[in-house]
């Protein structure tokens, strides 16, 4: 970089993507929160070892595969078209490492990659990154207290470093399949990262079933209620915050409109941000929107729920979700009203499934984002019907029933069938569920004996002490 | 002896990759995957040892129902104060 303007907007926006994974590391943060505030107290360290440690899993794997598979199955592959070639994300290529974009010295990059990726590839591979730890975070929620750890971390990275990805090649990229074919729009990711999310965790929990106990002789559900529901909150409080750098992460900070497109509009400029698929949209717009769609999911969930605490947190979250996928475009009003439809939507829907099908969502995940990103992806459909996909030509406008069917793919194609496979394979192996009489007694019994053993020690010490001296 | 292509700063415009060991990527890579499968499989391993063990403690407390009332006694003698 040899002047100021070139150097101030690339490291503008390298200082941005970076921004934005500090945020969304509170999303995660508050998930962990979240999951032991859930969970019992003689599962805690296993809560929270199984929600961690997908931390460092799914870094890795989306290091080794899951990067280069965003660039690579724009296309499907072979739905659209062939693999695409993206030598700047194997994780052999000198742009997975510490780079100053001068001359490649591998011959699959060209010195047009090195100027480009070299200050932005770090950063934006952990804007998406963080977005698998979402994915694979809100499964771990649904899951709690009967999941063995080891099965979880496989399926974490089967949708953390796999399914999400190709899923955000497929709609969430501006020259994807669906985008180009079905005029997908997605903006803020209700379908890519809610919904299979939501699905995924379906698949699982079918495969997985109910926690002993929830369940009465009859078929009525228990309620399993959180040990800390404080705890929860602060958690809950926490990913709101995560939320604010999840939904910048989703722009492009600044970029010439016309340029990035290549439209036919000689000599003119537009400098603004955009979304992923390169359309125009401000800061501004989102931060109306998010607010207003989260503050219509509160008020929903809190009447609906009667003023339950845990429901009305997370309404407000299904609220945001619930707009989330036209978020760019909506006006705030729209999205308020949007957002309460979602959080109304997951409240009812996650207790008639309950009830009807007998499934054992520990925190609502499945409704919270599975239901309530599906809806917000058909919301969009008609919300935004008739509005272009994308500035390029020939893309396919927005229309209720491409964002349905790219709906369906998120949750059931690429959520639910994969999770469900995965699941029976490990089932069948006896590798999923913790055996009966650990759940029983809970999973950090040998950590709980030890401590009895220590306590009961020392204070034996104590007395021995007190009695010496009196 | 040097492990990377910086010796100076002088033509830092120039620069491209500038780790140690530029050119063994491929074998990183090698290592790097072999890390993370063998660590799936120790820590499978050391899960099943873990629950064979839990098993076999519960067991000699006299089953899942004893230890429940035990920590249920020690519940109730952490709120005596005892």
């Amino acid at each position: 970089m040899d002047n100021e303007l070139t150097s101030l907007i690339t490291i503008f926006t390298e200082f941005y993507y970076w921004v934005t994974v500090v945020f969304m590391f509170l999303i995660h943060v508050g998930f962990c929160m979240y999951e032991v505030g859930a969970s019992r107290y003689k599962n805690h360290t296993h809560t929270l070892m199984k929600n961690t440690m997908l931390i460092p899993l799914v870094t890795i794997t989306f290091y080794f595969f899951g990067w280069w598979i965003y660039f690579a199955f724009v296309n499907g592959p072979w739905i659209s078209g062939p693999l695409v070639d993206a030598p700047w994300a194997t994780p052999w290529s000198e742009l997975m490492g510490t780079h100053m974009g001068g001359a490649p010295v591998q011959d699959t990059l060209t010195g047009d990659d090195t100027a480009f990726w070299a200050r932005i590839n770090g950063v934006f591979w952990a804007a998406f990154l963080l977005f698998s730890w979402t994915a694979a975070s809100i499964v771990s929620g649904a899951v709690i207290e009967r999941i063995r750890p080891s099965a979880f971390w496989i399926l974490a990275i089967v949708i953390g470093s796999f399914t999400w990805i190709i899923d955000a090649a497929w709609g969430w990229s501006w020259n994807g399949w669906m985008v180009e074919d079905l005029g997908y729009h997605d903006a803020y990711a209700s379908g890519v990262i809610h919904a299979i999310a939501g699905g995924f965790a379906l698949g699982v929990l079918l495969v997985l079933g109910p926690r002993i106990g929830k369940f009465r002789k009859d078929g009525t559900p228990r309620n399993i209620n959180p040990h800390n529901p404080w705890l929860v909150t602060i958690g809950l409080f926490l990913i709101y915050t995560g939320f604010w750098g999840f939904y910048v992460a989703c722009n492009i900070p600044m970029i010439d409109v016309y340029g990035a497109a290549m439209l036919d509009v000689e000599g003119k400029s537009f400098f603004s941000a955009t979304n992923i698929y390169l359309q125009p949209t401000t800061l501004s717009a989102i931060t109306f929107n998010f607010l207003m769609s989260l503050s219509g999911g509160l008020m929903v969930a809190y009447m609906v729920s009667d003023g339950d605490a845990f429901w009305t947190y997370s309404g407000g979250l299904a609220g945001v979700i619930g707009a989330s996928s036209g978020n760019d475009l909506y006006h705030p009003i729209q999205a308020m009203l949007i957002g309460g439809g979602g959080a109304f939507l997951a409240y009812k829907m996650h207790y008639w499934v309950e009830n009807k099908f007998k499934i054992d969502d520990a925190v609502g995940a499945v409704a919270v984002h599975g239901y309530a990103g599906f809806y917000g992806v058909c919301m969009a459909g008609f919300m935004l019907w008739g509005y272009p996909s994308s500035p390029f030509e020939g893309y396919a406008p927005i229309t209720p029933w491409g964002n349905f069917i790219g709906a369906v793919i998120m949750f059931f194609v690429l959520g639910f069938v994969p999770a469900w496979i995965v699941s029976k394979i490990l089932n069948g192996m006896g590798m999923l569920r913790i055996p009966r009489e650990i759940e029983m007694v809970g999973l950090d019994i040998n950590h709980e004996s030890l401590r009895a053993m220590e306590a009961d020690e020392v204070a034996k010490a104590v007395r021995e002490e007190a009695r010496a001296g009196s | 002896m040097a492990t990377g292509p910086v010796d100076n700063w002088l033509n830092i415009d120039t620069f491209g990759a500038i780790y140690p060991f530029v050119g063994t990527e491929m074998m990183l890579t090698i290592a790097g995957f072999a890390f993370w499968l063998i660590w799936h499989f120790k820590q499978i391993r050391k899960e099943n040892e873990e629950f064979a063990k839990d098993i076999e403690n519960i067991k000699k407390q006299g089953g899942p129902g004893a230890v429940l009332d035990d920590e249920a006694r020690r519940e109730i003698e952490d709120q005596v104060g005892q």
